[in-house]
């Protein structure tokens, strides 16, 4: 298990970087925190001609407010988002599942941009990515683009990144502070891709649900934006919410499949229930508070 | 295929070498470096026998190229001792609590305690529990590594304030 | 019996610090990876991608144009040796098993070709560009298709590799079927890897035509040694093998395989030294497993819940090239032999498939425990007797012994049932039985298991390489202690218990006494790691040869002391002489006489101070003990939380408490891997679907318990009074957990005999695969699924009783009669068709008179409908292969077996068999 040869480059500018994706034509692969990629090359399973690190590149480092949101750069650390006090603040909910991705150790070199990049189904980054709405900024020569978290992802691993386009930011919009987060992720040990994983933030004025974003990870071939149950609870009094057809409606978005560790009939019905307990416990919550 | 001109320090003491682009962070400490302390149990970043401290942090050397280590400051488990030979806490609570058997596993083991608890840190049990989680070993069961924890651990496991 | 007084030891039976322990956390331990050699080259293997055909083609022209490639080698290069792989019993296995491929692959991952390279970077670049043609033929993969597919190994009569006991035996027949109480169980336990965490490995280095020498990860160097001579049948070579660190093996290392034997050969065709370090997706899919196997177990009770009667059929798949073709014949010798059992028979099957080879793992014959301990509790609830109580009713006591087993053992000294009243004084039943019932009024479900076992271990004498261990020992001039043992740790921390034995016996410091092993060419043969046997043997081994050194140092000092030697006592390393205080040496005045000044030694003695003594246990020392384990299973997500775990178990003298509890935990580590994540599994192409640590999951730290234990500490009848520990937690383990697990499933009447226990597996038994089949749902709790379980027609298990409860029905009663003749789930069949007998597997659901199903063979998948009545079945099925058909079916159910007939149209009627999965 030794990585087949390739170039390693690791340009100090984000200009570096795009010339070079596009010089290669789609020989290239970007290595940001590494922490699936690694392996990936070590199995010989990816090949490239050239390897790109991004560490190096203090642009890519980093969160800070912007447009509204948060603008956070890729290669910040899985731990130095869990322990970042700005974040914490405007992002709890993204906090959570960052503590929820791998293990402490991959966490000190796991980067949010590399995750929500490289598109693993039941992964927590790119779930959160679609929950909450956000965007990342694609940069190529060819110019900026900004791709929304929901349109990003084809596929397992497959994304709407060009080969020649370079993760320069993750934009999350703010979510006001009456919001509720959901999040539950069933995986058999710590640190493992999730069985079945939900995450959720319900804003609420004046009692009603003004904004959703609900995002499953483990249940189809992407994380999978559950939108009927979005759509069924915009306007709805949180008083008496049907959490349990609301999860049905959630569960109606997603396309499990069975694999060595459980089988779709499993991720559908455990995904129903821990959406059902998830959104009633935080619905309960809410009230005795 | 490229090489590169890397300097790291190992240890406290200064390396140079030069490197190929692939060349693995574990297989360069072990084989160049000659630390073979720094054990490869699964080179896909499970097991966790490989972690070395790499500027301060705990990471797998098996998941890092050694060309990424340029310029940085690398703990092995051969680097924890004292000069006269005295443990470190890591390593001496792993000993006291009978936290290793066939020992493969164990480099990695310490130098998780080791980062967690470096700089006098003492973070909970439950922390440093979760951080172990991180670790395969086959011959414990974990028994004596948990106690190891638990004595290295500045609050005892389910005390943690929120 | 010679166990060592309490009063007298100083260092048996204490956690001392291990020796090992100093250069392990420094890492400075020597691993064979660790070993560098000047002018090493490197191996990598190119391996098969298909699980059966031919090589037609091998071309490794442009690997072989590489720089850094050395050399390229296939079987064709290694065929000027003449390699006899032997087992592990060092006989000839009776099938050809090349180290490389020949003309034919068996099995995904067999190697082919291996590339030599300057390092290990290039030798997989050079691999990858080994090209190798395959005329690709249908593989054999389960066991199943074994019984009814083409030939493993061409040439050979059939699959099956070994073949013992009989099939149908008229008057246990006859028992079974007339006893009050018939109990029939299928198990199905899953094949697993030993996965020690430092993979398989070897360097070679050949010096001249005189000396080969090998490092090699294994369990016994002496054992490889005597391997490789016998294996290479090279007499004038002096064969050298090292292991001095071994990062665990249970098993898997017990001899060398064929990747090092290609290994080896190689290093002696380019007479350069060579390194093969496995990497863990070879370890994962190329490195032999273990375990995959079925059971089908019968047992008849009288009205009182008493042994009258049992039968096991058995059946393991060996895989292509096992360390030696296996029918596991330990299952049966051990299943009953720790019960009052009066009549007990047995078929059991070995299976070559095109699958990774058979190796042993920790315990190789645990399934035995299994499946007698999991039916000892379907029993008690069938019968409606406490589990405890029926364990008590039927095992063998201290005052049924001594006594002989229907299998011929012969026991003396057996004490599971002094083990498990040890377990109840530390576990509260009652207690336990009320918080479970409040527990459920709650929705929570806490279960409790207990087993019972013993454990045969140190056999020597009955197999060949199952010989004693040896002893040197030397007192140095400096007054220090040397011992050089046969024994070999890969984790077992035999450097520490040895040494606490010597200086135990000799009466000198522990940190004075270093123990050496590991190397070949020290000491003498000893089959090292193996059948939990190096306390027993070794420990009675250093305990002899301590003895007699103890003698000598004795009669030398009374001799330079003009003493009578009786006077004489030794204690930490000072020579006393009784009532002559004047008279007091250290030990290394003594022994620089003993080494430097023979003229002052008595006559007839030999200078200086050494001693050696080879030791044979008794045939067998069985190890006892019993295991309560509560759990409490999430019926929301299928998942299983272990609350607590108990082992009391009775291995004699303890040397040292921790080294032993650490051999418990560990086993029990491994159960639980096996009983809830562990699977190494194949799809139907033979390709394995968990090759990295993502998907083959071994337990982690959150997911193993703090065990608690208790020793009865019964001393032994060999020297020291010592029993192997080293297996146990992983045979006693899985049932444990299992019996748990059923126990809190027991509201639903689920039988948990399917290992792994995945969440799938698990919400399947708790709401059965109509609930999960339904295309709407709706988020039902376990209350809610329970309700809407199919409620089936006649019971055969009247109910789930759970541990403890028959005593006290009133404590926790039962909640809803559990399904009856349980029609639901999934079984296999086998069909006798005029065109051979088809293996296949039907689901079946029941709603009332309804039967729905789905029949899965190599046909194709196809849905059905028919009707219950009783435990009658039918259903027709339309096929169009081989001609347009309809099949009548018309099925009887009897507990977990099926029979009945097809009725094929003009075929006629072909029989059909099967067996609930």
């Amino acid at each position: 298990m030794k990585p087949a040869p390739f170039d390693y480059i690791a340009p100090e500018t984000i200009d570096e970087v795009c010339e070079r994706l596009a010089e290669a034509g789609g020989g290239a692969t970007v290595l940001a925190g590494g922490q699936t990629l690694m392996p990936l090359l070590a199995l010989r399973m990816s090949q490239p001609f050239i390897l790109v690190d991004i560490n190096r590149i203090a642009a890519l480092k980093g969160a800070a407010r912007a447009d509204g949101g948060t603008r956070i750069g890729p290669v910040m650390r899985q731990n130095e988002v869990i322990a970042d006090p700005t974040l914490a603040n405007a992002l709890p909910l993204l906090l959570t599942a960052t503590r929820h991705v791998g293990h402490h150790q991959t966490r000190n070199r796991g980067t949010i941009g590399g995750s929500i990049a490289l598109g693993e189904p039941a992964a927590e980054l790119p779930a959160a990515a679609v929950a909450l709405g956000a965007s990342v900024e694609a940069r190529s020569t060819r110019g900026v683009r900004r791709i929304a978290a929901e349109a990003l992802y084809f596929g397992p691993y497959a994304t709407a990144l060009e080969p020649d386009e370079l993760v320069t930011a993750i934009h999350f919009p703010d979510w006001p502070p009456d919001t509720i987060n959901l999040f539950r992720e069933v995986a058999r040990r710590p640190g493992d891709f999730a069985l079945v994983g939900l995450i959720g933030a319900l804003t609420v004025e004046q009692g009603r649900i003004a904004r959703a974003g609900l995002a499953w990870f483990g249940m189809g071939p992407t994380p999978i934006k559950a939108r009927q149950a979005e759509a069924a609870l915009l306007g709805q009094s949180i008083a008496g919410l049907d959490a349990r057809g609301i999860a049905e409606l959630a569960i109606a978005d997603t396309a499990p499949f069975d694999d060595h560790h459980a089988t779709a009939d499993y991720r559908r019905t455990v995904g129903r229930r821990i959406f059902a307990r998830a959104l009633q416990e935080a619905l309960d919550a809410r009230q005795a508070a | 295929m490229s090489e590169h001109r890397i300097e790291v320090t190992i240890n406290g003491q200064a390396h140079r070498a030069t490197v190929e682009g692939r060349l693995v962070l574990g297989d360069f400490l072990r084989i160049d470096a000659g630390y073979t302390g720094v054990h490869l149990g699964c080179e896909h970043g499970v097991c966790g026998a490989c972690t070395v401290i790499v500027d301060g942090c705990a990471v797998r050397a098996c998941l890092m190229l050694a060309v990424q280590a340029d310029g940085c400051e690398i703990t092995t488990v051969e680097g924890l001792a004292a000069p006269d030979g005295t443990l470190h806490p890591a390593q001496q609570a792993l000993r006291d609590e009978h936290g290793l058997q066939c020992g493969f596993c164990t480099p990695g083991v310490v130098m998780t305690l080791a980062a967690l608890t470096g700089d006098d840190k003492r973070p909970s049990a439950d922390t440093l529990l979760a951080a172990l989680s991180g670790h395969i070993c086959r011959c414990t069961g974990y028994q004596g590594i948990r106690r190891a924890a638990r004595r290295l651990a500045g609050a005892p496991a389910g005390e943690e304030p929120a | 019996m010679t166990a060592p007084q309490i009063g007298a030891a100083r260092f048996i039976g204490q956690r001392v610090p291990r020796k090992e322990d100093g250069r392990l956390l420094t890492g400075r331990g020597t691993f064979v990876d660790d070993i560098v050699l000047p002018g090493m080259l490197h191996v990598a293997f190119v391996r098969s991608p298909i699980a059966r055909g031919r090589i037609a083609l091998i071309d490794t022209s442009v690997a072989r144009d590489m720089p850094g490639v050395h050399a390229i080698l296939t079987a064709k290069d290694l065929s000027r040796f003449k390699i006899d792989m032997l087992t592990f019993y060092l006989t000839l296995p009776g099938i050809e098993i090349p180290p490389l491929a020949t003309d034919r692959v068996a099995y995904v991952g067999d190697p082919v070709v291996m590339v030599i390279a300057q390092d290990r970077y290039l030798a997989e670049d050079a691999a990858g560009l080994v090209a190798i043609d395959y005329e690709e033929e249908d593989p054999v993969v389960t066991i199943d298709d074994a019984k009814t597919g083409p030939l493993v190994h061409p040439g050979s009569e059939s699959n099956a590799a070994a073949v013992l006991g009989v099939e149908e035996d008229e008057d246990l027949e006859a028992l079974l079927a007339s006893a009050p109480h018939l109990v029939t169980g299928t198990i199905t336990h899953q094949r697993v890897s030993q996965s020690p965490m430092e993979t398989r490995g070897v360097v070679v280095d050949q010096q001249g035509d005189e000396e080969l020498t090998v490092y090699i990860a294994c369990q016994s160097p002496h054992l490889v040694a005597r391997y490789l001579s016998q294996a290479f049948g090279m007499p004038n070579i002096s064969i050298r093998v090292l292991a001095k660190d071994v990062g665990g093996s249970f098993g898997l290392k017990v001899q060398p395989w064929r990747e090092e034997m290609a290994v080896i050969a190689a290093g002696m065709i380019l007479r350069r030294p060579l390194k093969w370090t496995e990497d863990r997706l070879e370890n994962l899919t190329a490195a032999n497993q273990a375990r995959e196997q079925e059971i089908t177990l019968r047992i008849a009770f009288d009205a009182d819940g008493k042994l009258l009667a049992s039968h096991a059929d058995y059946d393991l798949n060996n895989g292509a090239y096992p360390h030696g073709p296996d029918c596991n014949i330990a299952v049966q010798m051990f299943m009953w032999a720790a019960y009052k059992m009066p009549a007990f028979g047995f078929y059991t099957k070995g299976w070559y498939t095109n699958t990774v080879g058979l190796a042993a793992y920790r315990g190789p014959w645990a399934m035995e425990s299994l499946a007698r301990e999991t039916m000892l509790d379907i029993a008690a609830r069938q019968i409606g007797v406490d589990p405890i109580e029926i364990r008590r009713r039927n095992l063998i006591t201290k005052a049924d012994q001594p006594c002989t087993t229907s299998l011929g053992i012969q026991l003396e000294d057996i004490t599971p049932a002094e083990c498990l009243d040890k377990l109840l004084e530390t576990l509260d039943v009652p207690a336990f039985r009320a918080e479970q019932a409040a527990a459920r009024k709650q929705g929570r479900y806490l279960g409790l298991g207990i087993a019972t076992y013993i454990e045969p271990t140190a056999s020597t004498g009955s197999i060949g390489v199952m010989s004693g261990e040896l002893a040197q020992i030397r007192i140095e001039p400096t007054g220090k202690v040397t011992a050089t043992l046969s024994t070999h740790s890969q984790g077992h921390g035999t450097q520490t218990t040895m040494a606490q034995v010597i200086a135990d016996q000799l009466g000198v410091p522990y940190e004075d006494v270093s123990v050496f092993e590991g190397d070949s060419s020290r000491g003498g043969f000893g089959p090292g790691a193996a059948g939990s046997r190096q306390g027993v043997a070794g420990g009675g081994a250093s305990m002899k040869a301590a003895k007699l050194l103890l003698d000598k140092v004795k009669r030398v000092a009374a001799h330079l002391l003009n003493a009578n030697p009786d006077d004489v006592r030794l204690e930490n390393g000072v020579v006393y002489v009784a009532g002559a205080e004047e008279m007091t040496r250290s030990l290394r005045e003594i022994a620089e006489v003993a080494y430097g000044e023979p003229d002052r030694l008595p006559p007839d003695i030999q200078a200086g101070l050494e001693t050696q003594y080879r030791y044979t246990p008794p045939p067998v020392t069985f190890t006892s003990a019993a295991n309560a384990c509560i759990v409490e299973i999430d019926a929301e997500t299928g998942f299983v939380a272990i609350k607590r775990w108990i082992s009391s178990e009775d291995c004699g003298v303890v040397i040292n408490p921790a080294v032993v509890e650490g051999q418990i935990a560990g086993g029990l580590a491994q159960a639980i891997g096996s009983v809830l994540l562990e699977e190494v599994s194949f799809d139907a192409r033979g390709n394995p679907t968990a090759v990295t640590y993502k998907d083959y999951m071994l337990p982690a730290i959150s997911d193993v318990p703090d065990f608690e234990h208790v020793h009865a500490s019964t001393p032994s009848k060999s020297e020291g009074g010592f029993r192997g520990v080293g297996e146990g937690g992983c045979i006693i383990g899985p049932p444990t957990l299992v019996n748990a697990i059923a126990d809190a499933l027991s509201p639903f009447g689920a039988r948990c005999l399917d290992l792994p226990l995945t969440p799938s597996k698990i919400l399947e038994l708790i709401e059965g695969r109509t609930i999960l089949r339904k295309a709407s749902g709706h988020g039902a709790g376990p209350q809610a699924a329970a309700v809407d379980r199919p409620t089936a027609v006649t019971a055969s298990e009247p109910d789930a009783t759970p541990i403890g409860e028959a005593a006290e029905p009133q404590a926790a009663p039962p909640l809803e009669p559990a399904p009856a003749t349980a029609v639901d789930g999934l079984w296999k069949m086998v069909l006798s068709t005029p065109m051979g007998p088809q293996a296949m597997k039907g689901r079946f659901a029941t709603n009332g008179q309804i039967l729905t199903g789905t029949l899965y063979s190599d046909m194709g998948d196809q849905d059905f409908e028919g009707i219950v009545a009783g435990a009658t079945l039918k259903w027709d099925l339309k096929v169009e292969k081989p001609v347009s058909l309809t099949l009548k079916y018309d099925v009887q159910i009897e507990g977990d077996k099926l029979s009945g007939k097809v009725k094929m149209g003009f075929f006629g009627n072909a029989k059909l068999t099967g067996e609930r999965l």
